[in-house]
């Protein structure tokens, strides 16, 4: 059976480098679709299922997205695909968090930067298919801050309801839930293996350090990976709810 | 005189707090730091009413004075004085006719002379001269009452004459002026007195009305015709001595309990209390001989008391007001006795100089009058009220001056009153900042030395934007040399003036917004011996604006400047970044492509150092290991990686971005040419020393005898960049070491 891989990358080049590397990292048959631009790719989807992949059609199963598109930014695309049953990953120049993060958060599976070399990306293509996706000490440090102000502001929430806390207006809003919810907290363990993470420590590092196996490691990154989208989708639903777009 | 602000209170005291929730007082020197109008209303509620009540009957009983006055009948002539003590009247053909006597219409001749034309009983030192002079005054009221009176004129000649009342329009200038100002003077005391009822207020509304009775009677004497009510002049010694001597005694009791209450001052203000009145009953009885000596001298002994008390209040602890208060009063007493002294020097030819007496007498009223007046406003003064009661001051002396010279050295009234005018007013042009600093002791800072100040600060605030408070503190220390400064974290929007000027309140404006308000408080101007005035709160408002413009305008060209550069990032990023990549992909050979690559990642390292602010080393060590280890592994190449710092200093972007690239250049080489099996990296950072030592297990030999191409010489460029040293060497038991040393400083210290 023929795996469903959707490639949008407007630079021609990089897009058949793309798919030498989509072709490399898998042993079965691969039907690539190319897109170059946001229009074709939502067209290509809209044929493969929907946002939804529904319909009985058969879905892409991997879906690779650059950022900067003649048409738009692949974010969008990524915001409008958060139900779609495929890998999504982000592939771009851009390797610092003020980028990459936001994809995350948009449901992003992954990124591979384009500069790597070939078989540098043919294996972190691999590793994140199998789950294992790549979490540079920046975004760590990032997600980091993210869930911290997340379980602060619920714990606020708990105690005052709307209280804004310094008195300043952070850019997470405040949950209007009476308990912190579960996708604003991280476990102890998800925050010792992000705080090794920040600190550049590896995957097999980490699993020393914190006498685990490594895809226990991995296991990890994947739930806090999960967790970052769900509490981004929250917090999106109660920001939009708050301006009255829902 | 509602108008007036509802802070306008004599012993400022802010009114907010007289009913204000005891949490909420700061104790400063034991004063009270008002919290602002925000509960002016509650308490201005009744007073308001009453205090327009009282203004309203104020004005009601001027117009009964002005109605009365009006009424009364007036002698329509204008009767002159000559040294002689002789009145006389100009006829028709404008030579002086002498005047002996007036004959009312039942026939009774009193003979008259120039002490007829002395307006007032209370500056007249004889007591003969004094009955002579009510004796005088009575006829001709009882003649003006009768309708007709006659003049005996020389060589028996008689001018008939028919009285006419003053009429509102008769009543002159000089009567509106001096009534206008009791009636201010009345309001003021008005509104001291409602703002707080306590008993040092009460005794400046003893002394403010006093002097509206005084000015009552300047006003009232001060008609351009002759005529009053019969009895007039023989009541006006008792009565104004009566409101001198209890102004006197309220001086004394006053500056014996403010601004600090000094010991022993209840039996000294009973002493005068007791003087004064028993005085002022003898007055009414008019059985004490040399009534008027003992008038002045109770007066003088009371005012020279006022000023050694505030002296002594001054040594013990020094308080701006007392310093202000103490030459206030001095200035008083010290134009009183010149008063004095010209009257008691001009001995029974007081007549002689009618007029200059009366002048110079109101004068000192006025300027006593107008001294009450400011003192409420003493920590707002207004420039005009300053003005003002510094003319009526070198007027009274002027008067003073110009009735010694016509006792002393004979001068006519003309030419004695020239030279007294020329010598006031020379010495009020030539002294008057030099009077004004010495009544407000105003030693302003001057204008260059504020400038340098001002522009010094100005820029450090512009570059450390943090230190605003305490520059802002400095700064302030300079302009107004306090005794004492604080800082407080309160509230506040402007700068204000409390606790009887003693204080000033500064905001201090916030550079962050998370910040806590914060107010300096300065205690004290020029080490004590000033007070605060709204000037003072005006011009720390100016400065505390101009910091906080210069702050702004420093956060927004650095805004500016990080934007500019964020966007020619962006490009480089975008279009370079894209075509580089192009070429990268495309590249013929695999060595081209590595230079591609690499040189894409110097682009980036570029554009982030470009957008990015400051990076902390941790955070920057942390990227480092990732991204080398990464490398190293697509190589097949262990790691061996250890770094450790004893300060995690922010590194700046030219420190960051060299020291990743030469990581990067290093590590690059390694996989490069060494084909090394294991790389060990060790970083220590010590005492602002970082030493980055890179070691393989390759085939490198003989570093010394290496051609320096891009990659090394761009390392050594960017270590001699950072002012540091690298060096490479052979290793053992194989391989190449390289070693970094560079100095690295933070450039902001971490909190």
């Amino acid at each position: 059976m023929t795996v469903k891989v959707l490639i949008l990358e407007d630079n021609p080049v990089a897009r058949s480098f793309l798919c030498r590397v989509v072709r490399e990292s898998f042993s079965d048959s691969i039907g690539i679709t190319e897109a170059g631009d946001l229009e074709t790719a939502r067209r290509q989807i809209g044929i493969a299922g929907g946002r939804s992949g529904m319909h009985g059609v058969d879905p892409f199963k991997l879906i690779l997205v650059d950022l900067e598109l003649p048409d738009g930014n692949g974010m969008d695309l990524l915001a409008e695909l958060t139900q779609y049953p495929a890998t999504k990953i982000v592939t771009t120049l851009y390797s610092d968090d003020d980028h990459l993060f936001p994809a995350l958060q948009r449901g992003a599976d992954g990124y591979l930067l384009k500069e790597d070399r070939f078989e540098v990306l043919v294996e972190e293509l691999q590793k994140i298919v199998r789950g294992q996706p790549p979490l540079s000490p920046a975004i760590a440090r990032r997600l980091l801050t993210h869930f911290r102000q997340g379980s602060e502001s619920g714990r606020s929430a708990t105690q005052g309801g709307f209280t804004l806390h310094g008195g300043f207006v952070t850019s997470k809003p405040v949950p209007l839930v009476d308990k912190p919810l579960d996708h604003d907290r991280l476990t102890p363990r998800e925050s010792e293996v992000l705080t090794y993470l920040s600190k550049g420590f590896t995957i097999k590092e980490i699993a020393n350090l914190m006498g685990i196996k490594w895809f226990t490691v991995n296991d990890h990154i994947k739930s806090i990976y999960k967790k970052l989208n769900v509490s981004s989708r929250a917090e999106a639903a109660v920001l939009a709810s708050k301006q009255g777009l829902v | 005189m509602s108008a007036l602000p509802p802070t306008a209170d004599f012993q400022v005291t802010a009114p907010a707090d007289a009913q204000r929730s005891p949490g909420s007082n700061h104790a400063w020197h034991g004063e009270r730091i008002p919290d602002g109008p925000a509960r002016t209303a509650r308490w201005i509620g009744w007073r308001l009413r009453v205090l327009v009540l009282a203004a309203l009957s104020g004005c009601l009983l001027l117009a009964i004075l002005v109605r009365a006055l009006a009424a009364v009948p007036a002698l329509p002539l204008e009767l002159q004085g000559n040294k002689a003590g002789i009145l006389s009247l100009t006829d028709t053909t404008g030579s002086p006719r002498a005047v002996r006597a007036l004959i009312d219409a039942q026939g009774v001749q009193t003979p008259i002379d120039s002490l007829l034309l002395q307006r007032s009983a209370r500056w007249l030192s004889g007591d003969a001269e004094r009955t002579w002079h009510a004796v005088q005054h009575d006829a001709l009221a009882r003649a003006l009452a009768l309708g007709t009176l006659q003049l005996q004129l020389d060589e028996g000649q008689v001018v008939s004459i028919d009285a006419q009342p003053h009429g509102v329009a008769g009543l002159g200038p000089m009567f509106w002026l001096a009534s206008l100002l009791a009636l201010l003077l009345y309001g003021v005391t008005m509104v001291v007195l409602l703002v707080r009822p306590v008993v040092r207020n009460g005794l400046y509304a003893v002394m403010a009305l006093s002097q509206v009775g005084n000015l009552l009677f300047v006003a009232t004497e001060s008609l351009p015709l002759l005529g009053w009510p019969l009895g007039f002049m023989r009541w006006d010694l008792a009565l104004r001595c009566t409101l001198d001597l209890a102004t006197a005694a309220a001086l004394v009791h006053a500056t014996g309990i403010h601004p600090r209450r000094l010991p022993g001052s209840g039996s000294r203000a009973l002493l005068a209390w007791a003087a004064a009145g028993a005085l002022a009953a003898a007055l009414v009885g008019t059985t004490l001989p040399n009534v008027w000596w003992w008038t002045q001298a109770v007066m003088l002994a009371c005012g020279v008391l006022a000023v050694l008390q505030l002296g002594w209040m001054q040594r013990l602890q020094p308080h701006p007001l007392a310093a202000v208060l103490w030459r206030l009063c001095a200035l008083m007493v010290g134009t009183l006795l010149l008063l004095t002294l010209s009257i008691a020097s001009l001995g029974e030819v007081t007549a002689r100089a009618g007029q200059a007496v009366m002048l110079g007498a109101s004068m000192w009223v006025v300027f006593v009058a107008s001294m009450l007046l400011l003192l409420p406003f003493l920590a707002r003064t207004q420039q005009l009220m300053r003005e003002f009661a510094l003319l009526a001051g070198v007027s009274a002396i002027a008067t003073s001056l110009d009735l010694l010279f016509v006792a002393a050295f004979s001068l006519g009234n003309f030419t004695s009153l020239t030279l007294a005018l020329f010598i006031a007013l020379g010495v009020y042009a030539g002294l008057r900042q030099w009077l004004l600093n010495q009544v407000m002791a105003r030693e302003r800072i001057t204008t260059e030395r504020m400038f340098e100040h001002l522009y010094r600060i100005t820029r450090q605030v512009q570059s450390r934007p943090q230190s605003l408070g305490d520059q802002l503190a400095r700064l302030l220390r300079q302009v107004f040399e306090p005794l004492e400064l604080r800082h407080l974290a309160r509230r506040s929007s402007h700068a204000r003036v409390v606790g009887d000027g003693a204080s000033l309140l500064v905001p201090v404006p916030q550079v962050t917004p998370g910040a806590t308000p914060n107010v300096i408080v300065l205690g004290f101007a020029q080490r004590g011996a000033r007070m605060f005035t709204a000037d003072d709160a005006r011009l720390a408002d100016r400065v505390v604006d101009l910091l906080s413009r210069a702050v702004a305008f420093d956060q927004a060209v650095e805004r500016g400047r990080s934007e500019e550069r964020v966007r020619i990032a962006q490009d480089l990023h975008d279009d370079i970044g894209a075509r580089l990549l192009t070429l990268m992909y495309q590249a013929p050979t695999r060595e081209m492509e590595d230079y591609l690559r690499h040189t894409l990642k110097d682009l980036k390292t570029l554009t982030r150092g470009l957008a990015a602010a400051n990076h902390q080393l941790s955070h920057a060590v942390a990227e480092w290991k990732t991204d080398l280890t990464q490398r190293l592994a697509a190589a097949h190449c262990d790691v061996g990686w250890d770094f450790t710092w004893d300060t995690d200093l922010e590194l700046g972007i030219v420190q960051w971005s060299a020291l990743t690239r030469v990581l990067r250049e290093l590590v690059s080489n390694t996989i490069a040419h060494a084909h090394a099996r294991r790389v060990q990296i060790d970083g220590v950072l010590e005492a602002g020393i970082l030493s980055l030592t890179v070691a393989d297990d390759g085939c490198g030999r003989e570093p010394q005898h290496w051609a320096h191409g891009l990659g090394l010489g761009g390392v050594r460029k960017r270590v001699k960049q950072l002012g540091g040293q690298v060096q490479w060497s052979e290793g053992h038991p194989g391989g190449i070491v390289c070693r970094v040393v560079v100095p690295c400083k933070s450039e902001l210290p971490m909190d």
